[in-house]
């Protein structure tokens, strides 16, 4: 009976899955729901790929999932990936089935699935994961996420203890994950250490989980990443297995050190949160049995997508298209950062971070630019800021705060607003901000700005 | 002037951690002492004017009874000398009597302040807005707790609801206050985004104060109190 159950599921919701994709309808969350709705149990008994890759954490899952998808088909694989769908269970589930045949069997034996942190505990007890990769457990929406002991606690309590676990090394609260894994390898980067310690706008880490002694930083790269060791006992930030040793910007290349051998990679991207993405790659590639040659060749043809990071000039305009995650603290405090100490001396940003869904018939939660270090953006390089959106006038209020001058803000509270309102002196580099939900019309502000950079020559 | 800010190192999630900045900027005069967990507090052999506490994770709530119990005493003679204690988030419920933890199936003793019982589930996340009268000052902000208090606070709450729950999903009445000592479980900035209500708690010290940004602070407080008025704006949980 219940064998019929879940074979009636499966085939229905295919035919949901197909129809959708038919009538052009964004199919990756609905499937999986409705299989799930007439068999309860369908994660469990759907069989799954050989070997699974689970992608979690706050911030760079996409980036990763994409990567590892990406350069394993470069070399020949096939492989389920739900990088373009939803990744809580329901997506989990459409991204499964989809790739499932009709004879119930997985179509690839080998899957990437992205899972949201918070829908670990809904996803692990059906599907044990071989391979768990996790960059970093940060502040991250904290109406869904709360806080980060509470994150840690959600996949510890659902985490497989025969899954090996590959960990931000630099990361003290994604590396203790899984206290109960034993097999257990880390990445992290030994390179652009910076002297002394920077600020940290927010602390998640400050005593001693083992002893509750307070932590010391070696050093701090930005909030808890960075290497630790408490004072009282011998807790400390565990050595990396792999570890990026070098990183040449000029021939966008970063080396990574292991098991005594050195290999050196195309660098997409030079900022320091996707070069943990990267080496967080190459250990799982490297970990599943993929040669460097593979590893190299696969990195050397992936690129992030469009929509996450662009840079294109039009007339004498740079402009930088930066997807930063609204309600996500330190995603968003990182591209302020990013922007900030980019090469450039004359910048423009424009920052078009509120939540479109949160303040259609609602207002959305403020509490979260709080969390986020405005005081990057108050830096000497960048001429004028401006904030579009519909909570511009908080976006005003907390930049202050952070002692940016008011009179280099300008605000707006159309999400397309921004472009109007820059300083025609200082047209030459533009920085594009903007949450994920709102693509088409960044991309709007993108076409505006390429319009702008034409007129300007 | 001196402000005490307890635990700032791990009280000031959500955003918390922003008050005692906005209040620093409201008081440029004042003088500021931080206390960490593994200090004693200032106020138990000092006076001090006002004091601030903000969010904690659950571990850290067990904790900072653990650290405030043996100065309970010293709590209840500043309440009694009417000096402003505000706090935010799931602080507040340090001061109840007693709080059961679900998912770990414990139960901790609180201060006992006040009379009323918490309950904490990390599997019943509650988010929500609140817009509320303390006095005859509108208060708005936000609120995302795993955690109710229980008990009627219908004659001691910290501000009677406009619109949204008070300290459970059936109550109106929202946070609870004994004299000035004020618990609220709207998280986060709710000094920078209610300047009136700075300048009220800096009046319960004495002192007449300005709030700092106060136009920009303004601004954006007028857009959240119409708003949060406007009936089109939903209200409920999960909102």
């Amino acid at each position: 009976m219940n064998k019929l159950r879940f074979i009636f599921a499966l085939y229905s919701a295919k035919a949901i899955l197909v129809i959708m994709r038919l009538l052009g309808r964004n199919a990756s969350h609905f499937p999986g729901e409705i299989a799930i709705k007439i068999c309860p149990d369908f994660l469990k008994q759907l069989k799954k790929p050989e070997t699974l890759i689970a992608v979690t954490g706050t911030n760079g899952k996409t980036t990763v999932s994409n990567l590892l998808t990406s350069i394993l088909k470069i070399n020949g694989y096939k492989v389920t990936n739900n990088g373009f769908g939803s990744n809580i269970r329901e997506g989990v589930a459409t991204t499964l089935l989809e790739y499932t045949n009709l004879a119930c069997r997985p179509k690839n034996k080998l899957a990437v699935l992205e899972v949201d942190e918070r829908s670990s505990v809904h996803i692990f007890p059906y599907m044990k994961p071989d391979y768990l990769v996790c960059n970093n457990i940060m502040r991250d929406s904290l109406k869904r996420n709360a806080h980060t002991e509470f994150i840690t606690f959600i996949i510890n309590k659902a985490l497989p203890a025969e899954t090996k676990v590959i960990l931000n090394a630099d990361d003290i609260i994604c590396s203790s994950l899984g206290p109960d894994n034993h097999d257990r390898i880390y990445f992290g980067l030994d390179i652009d250490k910076p002297e002394g310690n920077v600020k940290q706008h927010v602390k998640d880490m400050v005593y001693c989980p083992k002893c509750g002694g307070k932590l010391e930083a070696d050093y701090i790269r930005y909030n808890h990443i960075g290497r630790m060791h408490c004072c009282s006992c011998d807790f400390a930030s565990p050595q990396p297995d792999y570890l990026v040793t070098g990183l040449d910007r000029d021939n966008e290349t970063f080396t990574v050190s292991h098991g005594g051998k050195e290999e050196t990679y195309h660098l997409i991207n030079d900022n320091i949160v996707n070069v943990y993405n990267f080496c967080g790659v190459v250990a799982v590639l490297t970990e599943l049995g993929l040669s460097s040659e593979e590893i190299s060749k696969g990195l050397a043809q992936a690129k992030i997508v469009k929509t996450r990071y662009d840079r294109l000039k039009s007339g004498n305009m740079n402009i930088t298209m930066q997807l930063s995650k609204g309600q996500n603290p330190i995603a968003c405090t990182r591209c302020f950062s990013y922007a900030a100490g980019c090469p450039g001396d004359e910048k423009q940003v424009i920052i078009i971070i509120d939540d479109k869904e949160d303040n259609s018939g609602n207002s959305e939660s403020v509490c979260w630019l709080y969390e986020c270090d405005y005081s990057y953006l108050n830096d000497p390089s960048i001429k004028r800021i401006i904030f579009a959106g519909p909570r511009c006038k908080d976006h005003y209020l907390r930049a202050q705060m952070a002692g940016v001058n008011k009179d280099i803000i300008k605000i707006t509270d159309s999400f397309t607003g921004g472009v109007d309102l820059l300083d025609p002196d200082y047209l030459d580099d533009i920085y594009v901000l903007y949450d994920p939900y709102i693509i088409k019309e960044a991309m709007e502000v993108k076409e505006q700005l390429i319009e702008l950079g034409k007129r300007s020559m | 002037m001196i402000v005490e800010i307890l635990f700032s190192e791990v009280c000031g999630l959500f955003g918390d951690s922003q008050n005692p900045e906005y209040l620093k900027a409201t008081l440029p005069e004042a003088e500021f002492i931080y206390t960490d967990l593994v200090e004693e507090p200032y106020f138990i052999d000092h006076d001090v004017d006002m004091i601030y506490i903000g969010a904690m994770t659950e571990s850290t709530q067990r904790k900072v009874i653990e650290k405030l119990a043996p100065h309970k005493a010293r709590i209840v003679e500043l309440v009694e000398k009417n000096v402003p204690i505000l706090a935010t988030g799931n602080a507040g419920e340090i001061f109840c009597r007693k709080i059961d933890y679900v998912t770990e199936q414990i139960s901790v003793e609180g201060l006992g302040i006040f009379e009323f019982d918490v309950k904490t589930d990390h599997f019943d996340r509650y988010n929500g807005k609140a817009i509320a009268k303390v006095e005859d000052i509108t208060v708005v902000g936000f609120r995302s707790q795993f955690s109710f208090i229980f008990g009627d606070n219908s004659k001691c709450c910290f501000a009677e609801c406009i619109r949204g729950d008070g300290i459970n999903r059936d109550s109106k009445f929202e946070g609870l206050r004994k004299n000035n000592l004020m618990v609220t479980h709207i998280i986060g900035p709710i000094l920078p985004l209610n300047p009136l209500f700075t300048e009220y708690l800096c009046s319960l010290a004495g002192v007449d104060a300005k709030a700092a940004y106060r136009e920009a602070a303004m601004d954006a407080y007028e857009q959240r109190v119409a708003e949060f008025s406007d009936p089109g704006v939903v209200f409920g949980n999960n909102m």
